[in-house]
C-alpha cells in the first residue's frame, strides 16, 4: 500500500520516519554501518600484505621498487583534491548553491576519471613487462625473489578493489549530479549528496594507506 | 539520536575555510611522506610513513567525514571497525610469529617444522612427496657429479669411472635391484666406485632412494619382507627408525660393527 510522503515544514520524508531529520540521521547511520563493513572488507588484504611482507621482506622491497612512486603520488594528490571538491559540493548543497554543487560534482567526477587514467597507464605498463598476478606472472627480472609475484597479486587485489570502489563512486555521483541539475537538492534536503560524500572520503581514506605501503615503504 | 526526533536538529555545515585548510594539510602530509622516504632512517621510515598516513586519515574522518560533529553512536560504529581490524591483525601476526618459520617452496608454503618432520619421519621407507623433494635436493648436491642431472649416469665425472655410474632411467643392469629398499642398501653399503653413505642420516638415504626410484621407467614398491631385509619397518629397525646420530657416536658404532 502506497503511503504519501509526510511533510515536516516544507520538507518531505518517508512516512515511517518521525521527521525529516530522523530520516536524514537514519540514512547517515546506514552509511556509517556500511563504511564499518567496508573497513572490514579491505582489512584482510592489509593483513595478507603484512603477513607476506613479514615472511619475505627482501622480496617485498625488491618488488615495490618496480612501482613508480610518482604515479602513486600523483594519484594521491588527485584523490585529495577530489575530496576537497566533494566537500565543497556538499557545502554547495547545504547552502542551496546549485551552481557550486553542480560544478564541484563535475570536478570530482573529472578527478575520479583522472585517477583511473593514471591507474590505467600503470597497469598497462606492468602488463607489458609481464607483471601479472602470481599465476600469470612472467616477468624475469626478479628471479632471485620468488615471492615478488605474491607482492603483485596483493598489489592488484588491493588497487583493483579500490579501483572498483572509485568506479562505484562515479556511478553514484552521476546519479547525484543528474538530480542536482534538476534542482532536487537544497538546504532542506541534500541527503544523497552528503552520503555520497561520506563514501567518497572513505575511498580517499583507503588510498591514503595504499599509497605509502605499496609505493614508498615496500 | 532519539532526543533529536521531532525538533529540528541543526545539521552541521563544514565551513569552507576548514575544508580548504584540511585539503592543504593533506597535501603537506603527502609531501612529507614522499620526502621522508628519501631519507634512509631504516625501520623508523616505516613508522613515520604510517604515522603520517594515520594523521591524514584522521583529518579526513574528523572533518571531511564530519565524525567530529556527528553523534556518539556513529563514532562508536565507525571506530569499532578498527578495533576488530586490530584484533584480526594481532591474532594473525602472533600466530605467524609463534608458529615457527614457514618455508616458501616452489609456490607452496611449508611450515619448516612440517618439512623437518617429514624428513625425520619415523617411517621414511614409505615414500611421500616431501621425502622425494628432500631426496631431489640431496641428489643435486651429492649425486649429479657422477649420475648426471637427469640420472642417466652421464655426470661430468662419469667418464673417468669404470664400471660406469648407474643409469637410473634404464630398467636393466641394476646390481642390487631398483626397489627403494635396494637402492637404500646400495647407498648404505656403497657399490663399485660409490662410497658408502652410511654416515648420512638414514632418513636422508631413504629420501634419496625414493627420489632415485622416481627416475626409473616405473616406481617399484617394497614388500614388508624387502623392508625387513634392510632393518626397516619395525621399531628397532636400524635402517630407518634411527635418529640422526652425532658424527663421533656414529663412527664408534660403525667401527664396533666392523
Amino acid at each position: 500500500m502506497a503511503h504519501a510522503p509526510a511533510m515536516d515544514g516544507n520538507r518531505q520524508y518517508a512516512h515511517h520516519f518521525l521527521s525529516a531529520d530522523h530520516e536524514f540521521e537514519t540514512s547517515k547511520q546506514g552509511i556509517w554501518l556500511f563504511l564499518l563493513q567496508e573497513v572490514l572488507f579491505f582489512s584482510p588484504l592489509f593483513v595478507a600484505y603484512y603477513v607476506f611482507r613479514g615472511l619475505h621482506p627482501a622480496d617485498w622491497h625488491a618488488a615495490a621498487q618496480l612501482l613508480d612512486w610518482r604515479m602513486g603520488a600523483l594519484n594521491t594528490v588527485i584523490l585529495i583534491c577530489s575530496s576537497l571538491t566533494m566537500a565543497l559540493a556538499v557545502h554547495g548543497a547545504q547552502t542551496s548553491n546549485k551552481k557550486k554543487l553542480v560544478v564541484n560534482l563535475i570536478l570530482t567526477l573529472g578527478l575520479a576519471c583522472g585517477f583511473l587514467v593514471v591507474k590505467y597507464f600503470e597497469y598497462t605498463h606492468k602488463f607489458h613487462m609481464g607483471i601479472y598476478p602470481a599465476g600469470a606472472f612472467t616477468y624475469e627480472g626478479l628471479g632471485q625473489y620468488p615471492a615478488a609475484k605474491l607482492y603483485f597479486s596483493i598489489y592488484y587485489a588491493m588497487t583493483g578493489l579500490h579501483g572498483i570502489h572509485v568506479l562505484g563512486g562515479m556511478a553514484v555521483m552521476l546519479w547525484v549530479l543528474k538530480r542536482a541539475m534538476r534542482g532536487e537538492f537544497n538546504a532542506h534536503y541534500y541527503t544523497p549528496v552528503e552520503m555520497t560524500g561520506l563514501y567518497w572520503h572513505f575511498v580517499d581514506l583507503v588510498w591514503i594507506y595504499l599509497f605509502p605501503i605499496l609505493y614508498l615503504l615496500g | 539520536m532519539a532526543e533529536k526526533h521531532g525538533n529540528h536538529h541543526k545539521h552541521h555545515i563544514l565551513a569552507p575555510k576548514i575544508i580548504w585548510t584540511v585539503w592543504a594539510l593533506l597535501l603537506i602530509g603527502t609531501a612529507l611522506t614522499v620526502g621522508a622516504t628519501h631519507f634512509h632512517f631504516g625501520a623508523v621510515n616505516y613508522v613515520i610513513g604510517i604515522l603520517i598516513a594515520t594523521i591524514k586519515a584522521a583529518l579526513v574522518v574528523t572533518f571531511f567525514m564530519g565524525l567530529k560533529y556527528d553523534s556518539n553512536e556513529n563514532r562508536v560504529i565507525f571506530l569499532t571497525s578498527f578495533v576488530f581490524v586490530a584484533i584480526f591483525f594481532v591474532l594473525t601476526m602472533s600466530d605467524l610469529f609463534f608458529r615457527g618459520p614457514v618455508e616458501f617452496d616452489n609456490g607452496r608454503f611449508l611450515a619448516a617444522q612440517e618439512a623437518h618432520a617429514a624428513a625425520q619421519s619415523s617411517d621414511p621407507w614409505i615414500s611421500t612427496p616431501e621425502l622425494v623433494a628432500k631426496g631431489k635436493e640431496l641428489y643435486a648436491a651429492q649425486c649429479v657429479v657422477c649420475h648426471g642431472v637427469n640420472g642417466k649416469g652421464d655426470g661430468p665425472a662419469a667418464g673417468a669411472l669404470n664400471p660406469k655410474p648407474r643409469n637410473f632411467t634404464a630398467q636393466a643392469g641394476w646390481v642390487n635391484g631398483r626397489k627403494p629398499s635396494e637402492i637404500f642398501g646400495s647407498l648404505t653399503k656403497g657399490l663399485n666406485a660409490m662410497p658408502s653413505f652410511a654416515t648420512s642420516p638414514a632418513p636422508d638415504r631413504w629420501a634419496l632412494a625414493h627420489y632415485v626410484s622416481t627416475l626409473g621407467p616405473s616406481v617399484l614398491k617394497d614388500s614388508p619382507e624387502d623392508l625387513k631385509k634392510v632393518g626397516a619397518g619395525n621399531a628397532s629397525g636400524g635402517g630407518g627408525g634411527e635418529k640422526t646420530l652425532p658424527i663421533d657416536l656414529a663412527i664408534e658404532i660403525m667401527s664396533s660393527e666392523g
